[in-house]
């Protein structure tokens, strides 16, 4: 798939002529040609998310949700060229940027001392087919679209345990709840927003 | 086509990024043989992106914009390769990277006639991570674990009461499970496992063995 300009506007269009959102056409630009401007958009939209994402665990200071938030944009910056939109919505790849960052800063905040760093357990295969592509938009959408239908406690754990990075053991802990019933809560919102496996 | 995988709770852990750093090494390598989880975590992955998406922005200071602006000429861009085909057989790079050779060159220590093993440096403090040669048919003593165990599948298969294992596979054994993996008696079987207490011999030839059993984590 090759994607094709419209000249003058700079609307990136993909090969089955849908518009790729504002924030993959930033990437895209910043990894083709270092825009700045579009960088700049790109931070203003996400620096207050990946501040928030910092935070949200709440044993970061300030300061390192600052720190967090420069060391995740000029990681973007570097590996914008990286980017394919047809594998992964901007925020997908922005997420498991600021995901991989934030488990480095605890980690050394605990002063780990690892050979490893969290991008380096990104699995190395990838899935090429056209099929699985087109199936991870389809992800997305759903995932969004049904994510308004989970009870409020099933969308607490979730935020718990992504958001504020606890393990289920921890969220029973704070949430005084059995470790089964997280667990369980935590299967069930999955099984709303059909993220399952057919075996087990 | 690894038939045994990580339950979708450990997948959960692991695409919010926070399984600990030694198991996570462990569910990553499960990962380079088995398409459908990797798929299965894509997805979780896109569920933590969704939510991320929908956090209430903080406010971020104009000056930590103008920071980063000046720092990027620090931070040129990255080019990329393609990541080669990855041919059968291959053990995942993160594991050739902690080995930093083949398991020839690994310092091995004999535990009994049939099982030797090589402790690989992960840097987490909590979990042993080590890779364990069984010798073909050979059985590692009747033992339970007085935590949890994680294995992972490199090389033959093992077999216990439960199943037989084959590469790729991928095992949570609690502190209940009492279990005497023998190697297949075709080839020897290399397998990784990640451990956050020391294994306990229950039966009684190899019980004297327990006090020498330390965990090594780190």
């Amino acid at each position: 798939m090759e994607d094709s300009r419209e000249a003058g506007t700079g609307q990136a269009i993909d090969a089955s002529g849908r518009r790729v959102d504002e924030w993959s056409e930033c990437l895209v630009l910043i990894g083709s040609n270092q825009d700045r401007a579009a960088f700049t958009r790109l931070f203003r939209h996400f620096a207050p998310l990946i501040k928030a994402f910092a935070l949200a665990g709440s044993s970061l200071s300030a300061t390192h949700a600052d720190e967090l938030v420069q060391e995740v944009m000029l990681k973007i910056w570097q590996k914008a060229g990286a980017y394919d939109p047809r594998k992964a919505a901007a925020s997908t790849w922005v997420y498991t940027i600021a995901r991989n960052c934030r488990t480095d800063m605890f980690r050394r905040l605990q002063k780990f001392d690892t050979p490893l760093a969290a991008e380096d357990f990104t699995p190395e295969q990838d899935d090429e087919e056209p099929l699985v592509q087109l199936q991870s938009r389809r992800n997305r959408e759903r995932i969004k679209a049904l994510m308004s239908t989970l009870p409020p406690d099933q969308a607490q754990i979730l935020a718990k345990v992504y958001m504020e990075g606890k393990s289920h053991a921890e969220a029973a802990n704070d949430m005084d709840l059995p470790l089964g019933t997280v667990k369980s809560r935590v299967r069930l919102a999955l099984q709303k927003l059909q993220i399952q496996m057919e075996r087990q | 086509m690894a038939k045994y995988h990580p339950s979708v709770d450990l997948l959960t852990e692991y695409a919010a990024g926070i399984l600990p750093l030694a198991q996570a090494a462990c569910l990553s390598a499960h990962l380079n043989y088995c398409a459908q989880c990797r798929q299965q975590t894509a997805q979780l992955q896109d569920l933590g992106a969704e939510l991320f998406s929908s956090l209430p922005p903080q406010p971020v200071a104009e000056s930590l914009l103008d920071n980063v602006l000046a720092r990027l000429d620090e931070a040129p861009p990255l080019r990329y390769q393609r990541v080669p085909e990855s041919g059968v057989g291959r053990l995942p790079a993160l594991l050739q990277r902690l080995m930093r050779g083949d398991f020839r060159e690994l310092s091995w220590k004999k535990i009994t006639r049939s099982l030797r093993i090589s402790y690989l440096r992960t840097g987490d403090p909590s979990f042993e991570f080590a890779l364990y040669h069984i010798k073909a048919g050979g059985r590692i003593p009747q033992h339970t674990h007085r935590g949890s165990e994680m294995t992972l599948i490199l090389q033959g298969g093992f077999s216990d009461a439960h199943g037989s294992y084959h590469v790729g596979d991928f095992l949570y054994r609690d502190a209940e499970d009492d279990h005497a993996p023998t190697a297949l008696q075709s080839e020897d079987c290399i397998c990784l496992a990640v451990l956050d207490a020391p294994l306990r011999f229950t039966s009684w030839k190899y019980r004297w063995m327990n006090p020498f059993l330390q965990l090594r984590p780190g």
